[in-house]
């Protein structure tokens, strides 16, 4: 798995991963979204469109990512989700809760 | 298309993750270009989700062994996947997934699993978890409605794969050392028929792996590979004269090594193919009724050794069970001991038990290695250990000698035994030794005193009279019983006892002395190794 974080206008911070998120990667998706709360930049948008597999280890990360993110009055909001990852949320009723967009300017317009 | 699609993984973790298990699955989805995409995610999915389980929460954080089997028909996927985590018990009825808005980070896994196949079974047999993983498959040819939701009919298939694979590494053979008793026989068969190559092949997982070859018979190939993954398909001799005239082996031809092909299978003890006894040859040949009849004499040769391995396996670990697992809880005192028979089963063992207000302690040897000997081992440390609950040292030697007499008589053979009583608080050491002699004490003053032995061995002399000799262990002070075999390590003199009471003197525990003596015998002794040592706190 490989992540690398773009920043955007409007303290809006891209983290785009690729490859496999799961038990194996979920902590670094973590810390990716913590370092970025940290830098006072919790608008966060997760680019999906290269994951090939998320399970439930990574979609525990991305619901601790966004409590953190919240919690610092921003959110983490995923773009791109792959068909394998769309299929994750909808059987856990996470889709709702975690947003899916087009694009990483689509994520936040509402901002 | 094939009807079937098998693949099968052996995995550890650690060091092995759940991506070993994405890679496998690459490889099935590859074999089944027709599968629907939402077959293959929602399947990769489960098998990821139970897998992850089984990884992390299967021995608190021990390692975990897992074969996963995976099997592609037509008109379902399933997946099965053994493990030896110890937890037996998994909720899977009462996990509902837990609700979005709480946002939970764990426990969406197992409903996850749930939600993405039709049926997930788990069954708990012989301290191994087997997990059934069933999904019919969406195809606009197959009647949806006959495979959705219904149990599977053909499980059984997986379970014959997995059956076929515990029996084969119950076997103790795989990856094992070339044998002269297998040898001799590929050696035969390469001369006797007139090939270039004969081996001896076992199919574990996705590989064929060889336990005997002749000629310029590969040791290991992938299973895809090998013809005699079809012979074990069946009971009867394969033959196939011309690989390359044939379009099921075709592409299984290799120039200048095999292109004529006749194996027959070969059997586990509960009647499990675990391979086969094959020639072959780059010339294609034909093979008579007769050569075929020879092939299988020669493949229930090669029958008989394995099942010599299968019993002599099954038998040391019956006598490894014998041995004490428990360390004695005798405060102020540490006490270790190791038995490393030179066969799979030998004539030597050691025992502790407590006793009164402290410990019975025993090393015995008999004269003889193998089976024989070891039934004799058996039964003088069970005599040994009903007789030390009624009587001191020597009435319990006594009743041992007496018991065992005819039975010795008999078979021919004897047994030297040290046989002691600790008492835990004076530290005085009670003992009987029938002859064995190999008892030595190392002093923290750095003296070292071998007990000497004044009676002969059991088996000997019906109207011997013990003598019990007393000895005292000041804190400190190190006893350490060792058999024959120790002095091996060392030049195979008397001198090596005290070499070992050096090393006593060194060490900080018994268990230091167990393990440098381990270390020694490793791989290099022709006779039973057994040595305990007894240790009184400074």
């Amino acid at each position: 798995m490989d992540i690398s974080i773009i920043p955007h206008p409007q303290g809006v911070t891209e983290i785009s991963v690729s490859g496999r998120l799961n038990m194996v990667t979920a902590a670094r998706v973590r810390e990716a979204i913590q370092s970025a709360v940290d830098d006072n930049r919790p608008r966060v948008a997760i680019t999906l469109e290269q994951v090939v597999f998320l399970d439930s280890s990574g979609l525990g990360a991305l619901i601790a990512g966004m409590k953190t993110a919240r919690e610092a009055g921003g959110d983490v909001r995923l773009v791109k989700p792959t068909e394998q990852v769309e299929l994750v949320l909808e059987l856990t009723n996470m889709a709702g809760v975690l947003r899916s967009f087009d694009s990483v300017e689509s994520a936040y317009a509402d901002a | 298309m094939p009807d079937m699609v098998t693949r099968t993984l052996r995995l550890t973790a650690p060091p092995d993750t759940v991506d070993t298990v994405h890679d496998l699955l690459d490889s099935v989805w590859g074999s089944v270009p027709d599968l629907s995409a939402r077959d293959r995610m929602s399947l990769e999915t489960a098998i990821i989700e139970l897998t992850a389980n089984v990884i992390q929460h299967a021995n608190r954080g021990q390692g975990v062994h897992a074969t996963l089997t995976v099997i592609a028909y037509q008109d379902r996927l399933e997946a099965t996947l053994s493990d030896s985590g110890e937890v037996d018990h998994v909720d899977l009825e009462g996990r509902e997934m837990p609700e979005a808005d709480a946002l939970a980070e764990s426990g969406r896994g197992i409903p996850l699993m749930k939600a993405l196949v039709d049926t997930v079974e788990h069954r708990r047999v012989d301290g191994f978890n087997h997990w059934t993983l069933v999904r019919g498959r969406e195809a606009p040819d197959t009647d949806r409605s006959s495979t959705r939701g219904m149990p599977s009919v053909s499980i059984t298939g997986v379970i014959d794969e997995m059956a076929r694979q515990r029996a084969l590494e119950e076997l103790g053979i795989l990856d094992t050392s070339p044998e002269e008793r297998f040898d001799r026989v590929t050696r035969l068969a390469k001369s006797l028929f007139g090939v270039q190559s004969a081996a001896i092949n076992l199919i574990d997982g996705d590989r064929q792996w060889a336990k005997s070859v002749a000629g310029d018979a590969v040791v290991e190939m992938p299973r895809e590979s090998s013809v005699c993954t079809d012979t074990i398909m069946g009971d009867d001799t394969l033959v196939v004269p011309e690989l390359t005239a044939d379009p099921a082996y075709a592409d299984r031809a290799q120039d200048g090594l095999i292109n004529f092909y006749a194996g027959h299978p070969l059997y586990a003890a509960t009647g499990e193919r675990i391979g086969a006894f094959c020639i072959y040859d780059p010339r294609p040949r034909a093979f008579t009724e007769r050569e075929q009849a020879m092939l299988r004499d020669l493949a229930s040769w090669v029958q008989q050794e394995l099942s010599v391995s299968q019993e002599l396996s099954r038998a040391a670990e019956v006598q490894q069970g014998l041995l004490p697992s428990k360390m004695l809880s005798m405060p102020g005192w540490d006490i270790a001991g190791f038995c490393q028979p030179a066969r799979a089963v030998g004539g030597d063992f050691y025992d502790w038990y407590p006793v009164g207000e402290g410990a019975a302690i025993t090393l015995a040897d008999t004269m003889g290695k193998g089976i024989a000997a070891a039934i004799i081992a058996a039964t003088v440390r069970a005599v040994l250990r009903s007789a030390a609950r009624f009587g001191d040292v020597t009435g319990a030697v006594n009743l041992a000698a007496a018991s065992l007499n005819a039975d010795l008589d008999t078979t021919g053979l004897f047994v030297t035994l040290f046989h002691a009583r600790v008492d835990m608080d004076s530290g005085e050491v009670t003992f009987v030794d029938a002859g064995h002699g190999l008892t030595v004490i190392a002093r923290t003053d750095g003296t070292i005193e071998r007990l000497r032995s004044h009676s002969p061995p059991l088996g000997v002399d019906i109207d011997t009279e013990w003598e019990e000799q007393t000895i005292t262990l000041e804190p400190g002070d190190t006893l350490v019983a060792a058999s024959d075999g120790v002095l091996d390590l060392y030049d195979g003199s008397l001198d090596g006892l005290d070499r070992v009471a050096a090393l006593a003197l060194l060490a900080s525990s018994s268990q230091e002395v167990v393990d440098a003596l381990r270390t020694r015998a490793r791989g290099t002794s022709s006779d039973d190794v057994t040595v305990v040592v007894v240790r009184r706190d400074d």
